[in-house]
């Protein structure tokens, strides 16, 4: 990969990690956390982003960061107070950089409009101008014309002039005022010719004592041109008497150049003030002292040292020292040394992606490690389980005693291929944070389009589940938030009313529960209200209008296709985007979703998902000849139906009574098409499965186990089927399907046998 | 024998463009994060390093006190030290002199003005 794009991609991932650090610093500068440090934490992150994005030239977004930044200075050097208005507008900012970085980086482009007014916004903050459009990096500094230090152009000199009109300048564009750019113009061409400019320059001790060289300084100059360098060493002591930290020697350089005065002060920008210095184009003054040849001026200049007993030694250094400094005079400017030099320990390669690099300051021990080989690994983990249940059947199929050494050592393998699975799921675990961080902004841009205080709170941030449930669960939540603030919460006046805070709370929270991870959504609303939604329900014909119903399956009813509470569709939650969506997608996680609502106080939903994607908890069961499995955390019990037990209530349908209630009996075996007649159940075996509040009951052939099995795309491999959710592949090498319990109790249409399913 | 040079920057990318601008140059390259690992790290490698870039905004530890930190180390009273600053800030150049900075770099840098201020101020 290009190097360049790799940093890139560094940059925008840093871009998060600063747009996440920016958004919580603020939040709690806003919540009273007014200690230094955190206003300079939130200054650094947006001056980061500037940097970056400065390197990558993504000019709009160095614009607005610009503007956020001056802000945030004024803020951290006491000029602006933090006070609650002010925090509004930057986190609003905040939320703005965020749309800045996503557009720079290919996402959907910024509101433009939005973002001139807030900048205008911050900008009035301190009273700082605004870049102009145009600007880019550098913003327009006012150009003066002070005087014109340079070579002679045969002008008069203007300042010769003390009232007056100006002379008969050479015809510059016309006009009374000369045409600086004219004049610019003129001074250009002159340059192309050779200048010679006298150049006197003492050394202070400053200048050594931060880190400057003499001799490095007159090296740049020799790159500008020839040079004629001369060394006064009038003061310069004996040996004995030196203080190598002082300035003794005063130079004088006549260098002829091509290059203008400008050139010749950039030589000494890093000393200025650091040495005394005359520089003075040639001609212009006291006569340049006559000079010694090049090469040896130093030894001509150089008192020769005093050679006595102990000195021996020190005459020798001095000589080594002036061949030294020659030699870096006389030298070519030094090249490079060649690349790809054999480097130590101690390099830090430079933007190679798939390498894992180690954090320098690593306190906490961690390593970034490429995605692509945590899923590589988990995946030959999982080949390594199969596998090795493969070689276990095998082994207890040819009849291997279980005492037998080898016996005992598949054992062990089995333990240990466990273990090794278990830790390495762990390595994809991450916290929820990364989807929990984004919900304080989702809440902000609700809260504001509906005209409602919200509070959000949340909790267990920490909690870890597998990736690829991390990435899933961010759309449930959103929606689920939406849904919360738009219809769970009452207006501020509603609330006041009721004798709540005008200020709504949503709760979000994560926690592990039962080997599962489990979230909650809860608000502190009205709660549902029921008889609206019998109302709609039975308007829709989702329900029979004369049904009674428990309020459980009343607040159940929302997840139904086709409902929709919305009767102004607001452009948040109702955009076709119900209840029903957000379930179907958990289940699709082989999650479950439940609600629970009190009238006056509010709701809570509560989703539970599988910690992993990657293995299930499986019954293993065979119906109409085929090996399935049904997923453990659906199977409330098994049964062996009893003939006096199940009630025909169709050509095709049953119904199992269980202790005092009836839930749908379907024939797994006909429902998937791989019997075409219904058999007695009073032979089969009945798992009572659960989804949400959805109770059945489903007919299999015979129970052959449970196991843990690795699940295995089955859309990756073939195509999606309804009425199964995976594949994956046995101990004895058969692929076996692993139902998919929720659109099996639904009763969607079946590819084979619609008969079965029939409206 | 080529250069060793100690970068100083919280920012990830900033390193990171550093790092290639002087691998390619033919520097070696030893980072560190903010000031207070910038001391650490210069102590573990003193004999090593033969010039410092280091940023000004920094946690912990920012690059002003980062430099007057290298300063009073014997070791590196004279190593070249430059700054990485914004181009508008003058006053933010001359504290960092005041600190003990040799010279400049201004941000975001030209890969050229990089080496060559790195030349004007090391042999």
């Amino acid at each position: 990969m290009d190097p360049l794009a790799a940093i890139r991609d560094t940059f925008f991932q840093e871009c998060e990690e600063q747009l996440a650090e920016l958004e919580s610093g603020l939040l709690a500068i806003e919540e009273g956390d007014h200690d230094p440090e955190r206003i300079n934490a939130v200054f650094r992150a947006v001056h980061s982003i500037k940097g970056g994005a400065g390197a990558f030239g993504l000019e709009a977004l160095v614009r607005f960061a610009h503007v956020f930044e001056t802000a945030l200075d004024e803020m951290r050097s006491g000029g602006l107070a933090p006070e609650d208005h002010v925090l509004k507008e930057m986190l609003r900012a905040a939320d703005l950089l965020a749309d800045h970085v996503a557009a720079a980086r290919g996402g959907p482009e910024v509101d433009m409009a939005r973002s001139t007014l807030l900048a205008a916004e911050l900008a009035a903050l301190t009273g700082a101008p605004l870049p102009g459009e145009d600007d880019g990096e550098d913003f327009d500094i006012p150009f003066e014309v002070v005087g014109f230090n340079g070579p002679d152009l045969g002008l008069p000199d203007l300042s010769d002039f003390g009232g007056g009109g100006l002379p008969d300048l050479p015809d510059l564009g016309g006009g009374d005022a000369p045409d600086i750019n004219a004049l610019l113009q003129l001074a250009d061409d002159v340059d192309g010719g050779p200048n010679t400019f006298v150049i006197r320059m003492k050394p202070t001790r400053a200048l050594y004592g931060h880190g400057n060289e003499t001799a490095l300084l007159l090296r740049e100059l020799r790159r500008l041109g020839e040079t004629r360098i001369t060394m006064d060493a009038a003061i310069l002591p004996a040996l004995d008497a030196l203080d190598p930290a002082e300035g003794y020697a005063a130079w004088t350089v006549e260098l002829t150049t091509s290059e203008g005065e400008d050139a010749v002060r950039e030589v000494f920008e890093f000393v200025d003030g650091h040495c005394e210095l005359d520089i003075r184009p040639a001609g212009d003054g006291e006569p340049v002292a006559e000079t010694a040849p090049e090469a040896p001026v130093l030894e001509a200049v150089m008192p020769q040292p005093v050679a006595s007993e102990g000195d021996v030694d020190v005459a020798a250094l001095i000589r080594q020292a002036q061949a030294a400094v020659q030699d870096l005079l006389g030298n070519e400017p030094a090249k490079a040394a060649q690349p790809g030099t054999a480097a130590p320990a101690l390099v830090a390669a430079p933007g190679r992606p798939a390498a894992p690099a180690t954090a320098v300051s690593a306190p906490a021990a961690t390593i970034r490690v490429d995605l692509e080989r945590v899923d590589r690994l988990i995946d030959l983990v999982g080949e390594l389980v199969i596998n090795q249940a493969v070689l276990a059947q095998r082994a207890a199929e040819s009849g291997l005693a279980r005492q037998t050494d080898v016996a005992m050592g598949l054992d062990d393998l089995e333990q240990l291929t466990r273990e090794i699975q278990d830790s390495v799921m762990a390595i994809r675990a991450q916290p929820v944070k990364s989807v929990f961080q984004r919900m304080p902004r989702l809440v902000r841009e609700v809260a504001a389009a509906v005209g409602k205080d919200v509070r959000l709170v949340t909790e267990g941030e920490n909690t870890e589940v597998d990736k690829t449930v991390i990435e899933k669960l961010s759309d449930p939540i959103t929606h689920m938030i939406r849904n919360a603030i738009d219809h769970g919460l009452e207006s501020a006046e509603k609330r006041v009313a009721a004798g709540k805070s005008a200020e709504g709370q949503v709760k979000l929270a994560a926690f592990h529960r039962s080997g599962r991870i489990v979230i909650e959504v809860s608000d502190d609303g009205a709660g549902i209200n029921r008889p609206r939604v019998r109302d709609i329900a039975a308007s829709k014909g989702l329900i029979d209008a004369a049904a009674q119903l428990s309020d459980e399956e009343i607040d159940n009813l929302i997840f139904l296709p086709g409902f929709s509470t919305a009767s102004a569709v607001s452009d948040i939650s109702g955009r076709g985007v119900g209840m029903d969506v957000v379930k179907r997608s958990i289940i699709a996680l082989g999650g479950r979703i439940s609600i629970n609502s009190t009238p006056g106080k509010g709701s809570v939903f509560t989703m539970s998902l599988p910690l992993t994607l990657a293995v299930l908890d499986g019954m293993v069961v065979s119906a109409g000849g085929q090996t399935l499995i049904a997923p453990l955390s659906t199977i409330i019990e098994t049964l062996q139906p009893k003939a006096s037990e199940v009630k025909p209530i169709g050509p095709a349908a049953w119904l199992m009574s269980i202790r005092d209630s009836f839930v749908p009996l379907i024939d797994v075996g006909l429902a998937l098409g791989y019997r075409t007649e219904p058999v007695d159940p009073a032979n089969c075996v009945a798992l009572l499965v659960e989804e949400g509040a959805t109770r059945a009951a489903l007919l299999v052939d015979a129970i052959q186990g449970q196991r843990q099995v690795v699940i295995k795309s089955l859309e990756a491999n073939y195509r999606h089927v309804v009425g199964i959710a995976a594949a994956t592949i046995l101990g004895d090498g058969r692929v076996a399907l692993i139902l998919d319990v929720d659109a099996i109790i639904t009763r969607r249409t079946v590819d084979t046998v619609p008969a079965s399913f029939a409206a | 024998m080529s250069k060793t040079i100690l970068t100083v920057d919280d920012s990830r990318t900033m390193r990171d463009m550093l790092a290639m601008a002087l691998n390619d140059a033919g520097f070696n390259v030893v980072q560190a994060v903010d000031g207070e690992d910038g001391l650490a790290v210069l102590d573990a490698h003193s004999a090593d390093v033969d010039v410092i870039i280091t940023d000004i905004n920094m946690p912990k530890l920012d690059g002003f006190g980062f430099i007057e930190g290298v300063r009073k180390d014997s070791r590196h009273r004279t190593t070249p030290i430059l700054v990485l600053t914004t181009e508008s800030d003058g006053s933010k150049k001359d504290r960092a002199r005041q600190a003990g900075a040799t010279g400049w770099i201004v941000k975001p840098f030209n890969p050229v003005k990089l080496i060559d201020a790195i030349r004007r101020v090391a042999a």
